[in-house]
């Protein structure tokens, strides 16, 4: 794209400027138009799996319902509590979306097409979601009301508690990789199960990996079955109590694009990213894109799914399924993966 | 000295952009229906709308209750095992190089972290969170 | 290992991706200057502003602002790695910690600033001796005249920060390694005993019971004759 506005006649520090910032339009707008859509897509499969209709009367289909509902959020009221501090509580609805956003930076679209293309992605990745937790706990102070406080402290040991499993399972897929950079990641899986099949989680030494990955990304983004921050029964909005408005609509595009973001990794980490299926030349005609996306789209059937499914955990299940359960068992796994690839790879004992 | 330096700077240049943008972004997200809501008419605070919201009642006691030291324990731990990831990261990408005395020494450690994770699990650290 | 793919050239990709054209030129050193020192300032002001704001929660966020721009420093000098770990270490766990605490103990504050004129002699002459002992770690190397290529080992310029973290960690430095594992081991045991109380009287919920039970133990089934009751 540089060479493209360089061929208009500008020098090459302000075509490459110009260049980053198409680019980075490119990610963000259809980001945040996907997450409207994709808030519509959530509905409908919710809608089908109880036997409903869903949202079908804004537009056809009920397309535009998502469109809609921002509209009227829109021109709602935005109420910051007498008691609130204003500043920080306009603040948190920013971080969460800002997060989610910058996140993208290092997902790779297709061979060559990711904005920034470091070499520690996957901690650039893992760095954004810790950062997650503070539009949570200022949301809950900021507030200054009882019931968000304590929904935000628990929310944000939730999510705390799961960075740590998901740390050790992308350990186990950096140790196959060989590096923590995301295009060389996506590459490493080509061929890499009986040297057709594109997608570490084919290996069965990393299938389990790919389910506590999606199990723990299900808790990281306070999705059902862990979603019991926004029990209603329990503690209203949890610590979205006391928004209103845009404010509030930030939390739910932040949390939905947090969850394609989690998506889109399992499909980089595990599934092949952009890569077709299997590594045979015709299905390299597609654009790797396509293939991210119906990844993606899978992935996110199965999120829907999920939650139109189990019954909500209680909250100290959920903590010991995070510390009991699943941090053991992946660190049990990175020694298990590691044993195997040194004798693999580096070759007999001494 | 930028000879010297193996990472391409320019890389995280369009990072700092995306963060710039996305900023302006949600602030302006932020904004705009506070400034929209003054025109329309739909900003009319008054002091009961302005109260923290408790299931329609005042509310009983200071919002800052009882320090529960639970969330301190879990933060601690979850800064142990991050630190623990973070020593893990160098380790994934070079152990295969480096022999099986790296490897054995990153097992000790994990043994020495699991030891701990053992104790507070046998202590009960991790109950009723 | 290792596969390092940074500097492919890009020919019809969407997004641009060959800038090593970049690192040519004056430009690029002007934009390096300009980032170093609008972190450093920041770096500075936040840690300023840190100390003497009188919020304690705004204190924990100027701090984090701090730890922000301390990893874009990092990024500068080429230690990619080092940064990420500040901004995942640091402000998602640490300042979370500090957060945490800040948020949940009410500290009167104006109480704890009313005893700075009596420490103020102290504080400064540890600031004295930090600042003593920063000349000597530097000057020591500037006063033998040793040049920057012996100061530090030889860098790879081809090899990525982690790879050369982890060489240098887990070869030259495995012991200091072990060392910083039993220092978080005492950290983690310290940590609980010091705040762990016994919860008397409760009843968790057992797991694995829960899960072993068949429905053979837990439903009979039975034929009550019409008229007549079940017995329990």
């Amino acid at each position: 794209m540089t060479e493209f506005f360089q061929s208009l006649g500008m020098s090459f520090e302000w075509a490459w400027g110009v260049a980053t910032i198409a680019g980075i339009l490119l990610i963000a707008l259809p980001l945040m138009l996907a997450v409207a859509m994709i808030i519509y897509a959530d509905r409908k499969i919710w809608a089908a799996i109880a036997l409903r209709k869903g949202p079908n009367v804004v537009g056809p289909f009920g397309l535009l319902q998502s469109f809609a509902d921002g509209l009227k959020v829109f021109l709602q009221e935005t109420i910051i509590p007498s008691a609130a501090n204003r500043g920080l509580f306009l603040i948190a609805p920013i971080i969460t979306f800002t997060v989610a956003l910058i996140a993208w930076a290092v997902i790779p679209f297709g061979e060559d097409m990711v904005l920034a293309n470091i070499n520690v992605g996957l901690l650039y990745v893992l760095a954004a979601s810790s950062l997650g937790v503070y539009g949570i706990v200022i949301a809950g102070w900021a507030s200054n009301s009882k019931y968000p406080f304590y929904s935000a402290l628990r929310g944000a040991a939730q999510m705390v508690s799961y960075e740590v499993s998901i740390g050790f399972v992308l350990l186990s897929v950096v140790m196959f990789a060989g590096s923590f950079n995301m295009q060389t990641i996506i590459t490493a899986q080509q061929g890499h199960v009986f040297g057709f099949i594109n997608g570490f989680a084919f290996n069965p030494l990393l299938f389990p990996m790919a389910v506590v990955f999606f199990i723990s990304a299900l808790a990281e983004t306070a999705r059902a079955p862990f979603d019991l921050t926004e029990a209603e029964s329990e503690l209203v909005a949890g610590y979205q109590t006391e928004y209103s408005s845009m404010s509030f609509a930030l939390y739910w595009l932040g949390e939905y694009a947090n969850v394609i973001l989690m998506c889109a990794l399992n499909a980089v980490l595990f599934w092949g990213g952009w890569l077709p299926p299997v590594d045979w030349a015709p299905l390299y005609v597609v654009p790797g894109i396509f293939w991210l996306f119906l990844k993606i789209l899978i992935f996110f059937f199965i999120f829907s799914w999920v939650k139109a499914t189990v019954p909500r955990y209680r909250y100290d299940q959920l903590m010991r399924l995070g510390w009991k359960v699943f941090l053991p068992l992946s660190l049990f796994w990175v020694v298990l993966v590691s044993g195997y690839l040194m004798l693999t790879r580096y070759g007999g004992v001494l | 000295m930028p000879e010297t330096i193996a990472v391409d700077l320019a890389e995280y240049l369009p990072i700092l952009l995306f963060l710039g943008i996305a900023l302006l972004l949600s602030t302006a997200f932020v904004i705009l229906p506070m400034i929209v809501a003054r025109f329309t008419g739909a900003s009319k605070p008054y002091a009961n709308k302005l109260t923290e919201y408790e299931c329609g009642f005042p509310a009983f006691e200071d919002s800052r209750g009882q320090f529960d030291v639970r969330f301190y324990l879990v933060a601690i731990l979850f800064i142990i095992f991050d630190l623990e990831v973070a020593f893990l990261f160098p380790w994934a990408v070079t152990v295969f190089d480096m022999g099986w005395v790296a490897w054995g020494a990153m097992m000790v450690f994990l043994a020495e972290l699991a030891i701990g994770l053992a104790y507070a699990w046998k202590v009960g650290a991790l109950e009723w969170e | 290992m290792g596969a390092r793919n940074r500097r492919e050239p890009c020919r019809r990709c969407a997004l641009p991706l060959s800038r090593s054209r970049f690192l040519q030129g004056s430009q690029d050193n002007v934009i390096q200057a300009f980032a170093f020192y609008l972190f450093a300032t920041i770096v500075i002001a936040s840690g300023a502003l840190t100390i003497v704001s009188r919020n304690p929660v705004h204190s924990v966020l100027w701090l984090i602002l701090a730890f922000f721009n301390a990893a874009g420093l990092m990024l500068l000098i080429g230690a990619e790695f080092i940064a990420m770990l500040l901004v995942i270490v640091y402000v998602g766990a640490v300042a979370v910690l500090f957060l945490f605490v800040v948020m949940m103990l009410d500290i009167d504050f104006a109480e704890l600033r009313a005893g700075f004129t009596r420490y103020l002699p102290f504080g400064l002459l540890i600031a004295v001796v930090l600042l003593c002992e920063m000349i000597f770690a530097v000057g020591v190397w500037n006063f033998a005249d040793i040049g920057p290529d012996t100061r530090m080992g030889t860098i790879d310029p081809d090899m990525p920060n982690i790879e050369a973290i982890g060489r240098a960690l887990y070869d030259r430095y495995l012991l200091v390694f072990e060392g910083a594992g039993i220092v978080l081991l005492v950290a983690m045991v310290g940590a609980i005993v010091l705040t762990h109380r016994e919860r008397g009287g409760v009843r968790p919920q057992n797991i694995s019971k829960q899960i072993k039970r068949r429905p053979e133990d837990a439903t009979r089934n039975t034929q009550p004759e019409v008229g007549k009751g079940v017995e329990l």
